[in-house]
């Protein structure tokens, strides 16, 4: 619509005469020609007459930054190129600031919080997020909702499960009071599912994981579904129901393969891996991490991950000869970390089983007691504490140090109380 | 003696409390949850 009669129609909507717009702007006779389209007005004039009558200038601009922005925004949500999403957020942050639109300027700052944590800038989500806070109180509920979810994103990305379900939770609540896309709802059902699960908040989770699956069958995204499955799976193990984990897991394999989706497929063998470990079928779990060793596409965590996971189970059927090969091969692995500290626990695990197998034990009674134990403290990575602290006691009693081996079974059983106290 | 054979019955009584346990203790860096979303070039952070 050109400005002239949008001007006139958003006048007549708030019924103003002619002669109360152009007051103090121009003359009545000259706003009627502007309204008519018999003559143009400069911007300036436009300006003041927009403002009077409170309206947005320039709308066929702001419809396009607008869908340009949504179009951004679902980028944001789905596994897309990284580089796309860049570029599409630089030529946006060129034009966003000269859209007059208040509403689309602040959802995309707020949207800026989970951009910076899907380019893996944590210090400038954080930074965004400080901006804002003193913003939040002015945000209508559909900002809040992104505000919160994004927020929660950010505590997820620095494993603080509390904080994120709170800001998850919070997020939650918004749901009755706006339309949101079922889609946008599982994906926050998913979340809150994945994080009741990283609490080991159990029956929650396969309660968040079995809603979001129902919208994402209907919706065929087979990827999601596959990695509710996964959730589901490690929920049946824990409250021992294997059956229905395995077949969760096999459910979650088979729509990874459906979709060709590598890191689906091995994902699910790590964590069937784990389940057969923890029944007692050391094979079968070395036939599942073993194949996650083969596969190249998978990042470098992941096969670290399934390394030390076969270093312990090599270790635990007495084959040393492997478990060594397995030792060698997670150090090579980890000679290729950048972020020394993100994998600090598998440098323990490594070198803890390296000792071990080669006899070193002042090496590894010295990691594990002086490095290893208080790092898992420091972490409360109690599961671990309670497997290490029973190496080194198993260790101690070998080698007839009762009096040592007593202290650190005590740990074991202390920390094992703690853990299923969560 | 005494002190080295009650050591060893609670280091074993223990470790058999330990394996009779509900839920096997879970090692938290083996078992994982899938990502919440990706996140620059390391989606494992999710």
């Amino acid at each position: 619509m050109e400005i002239g009669p949008h001007i006139k129609l958003h006048r007549i909507k708030q019924e103003m005469t002619q002669a109360e717009l152009a007051e103090g702007i121009v003359s009545s006779a000259y706003l009627s020609k502007i309204e008519n389209e018999k003559t143009e007005a400069s911007p300036h004039v436009i300006s003041l007459l927009c403002t009077r009558l409170g309206i947005q200038l320039d709308n066929e601009t702001d419809e396009m930054v607008r869908q340009k922005c949504q179009e951004w925004f679902g980028m944001l949500t789905t596994n897309h190129d990284r580089d796309e999403i860049i570029r599409i957020y630089q030529e946006l942050n060129e034009i966003m600031y000269n859209n007059h639109s208040a509403d689309s300027l602040l959802m995309f700052e707020i949207h800026k919080i989970r951009y910076f944590l899907v380019i893996g800038e944590m210090d400038k989500a954080l930074r965004q997020i400080n901006k804002l806070v003193e913003m939040s109180g002015t945000f209508d509920s559909l900002h809040q909702y992104y505000w919160y979810k994004f927020r929660g994103n950010y505590y997820t990305a620095n494993n603080e499960s509390n904080q994120a379900m709170r800001m998850y939770k919070a997020a939650e609540e918004k749901f009755n009071q706006l339309e949101l896309s079922e889609e946008e709802i599982a994906d926050l059902q998913y979340t809150i599912g994945v994080t009741h699960s990283k609490l080991r908040n159990t029956l929650e989770a396969i309660d968040y994981a079995e809603k979001a699956i129902a919208t994402f069958r209907v919706t065929y995204n087979f990827t999601q579904c596959a990695q509710c499955h996964i959730v589901l799976g490690i929920s049946y193990r824990r409250i021992r129901m294997y059956d229905k984990a395995i077949k969760n897991y096999n459910l979650a394999k088979h729509l990874g393969e459906l979709k060709q989706n590598r890191r689906v497929i091995q994902l699910t063998n790590q964590n069937l891996g784990y389940l057969y470990s923890t029944v007692g079928d050391r094979e079968k779990a070395i036939v599942h991490y073993e194949e996650i060793i083969k596969e190249q596409d998978i990042l470098l965590f992941e096969r670290i991950l399934a390394a030390t996971s076969l270093i312990k189970e090599y270790y635990s059927i007495y084959n040393f000869d492997k478990a060594k090969e397995m030792v060698e091969f997670s150090l090579q692995l980890l000679e290729e970390v950048d972020e020394k500290e993100r994998f600090q626990l598998f440098y323990f695990i490594t070198y803890t089983y390296n000792y071990a197998i080669n006899q070193e034990l002042e090496k590894f009674e010295s990691l594990v007691i002086d490095e290893f134990i208080p790092y898992l403290k420091k972490h409360k990575d109690y599961a671990n504490l309670v497997i290490y602290a029973n190496m080194l006691a198993n260790h101690f009693e070998g080698n007839n140090r009762y009096k040592e081996s007593v202290k650190y079974y005590k740990l074991a059983n202390n920390t094992y109380e703690e853990l299923v106290s969560l | 003696m005494r002190k080295v054979i009650a050591t060893v019955a609670f280091g074993a009584l223990l470790v058999a409390g330990l394996s009779a346990v509900q839920e096997a203790p879970a090692d938290s860096a083996m078992e994982w949850e899938p990502k919440v979303f990706s996140v620059g070039q390391d989606v494992s952070l999710f």
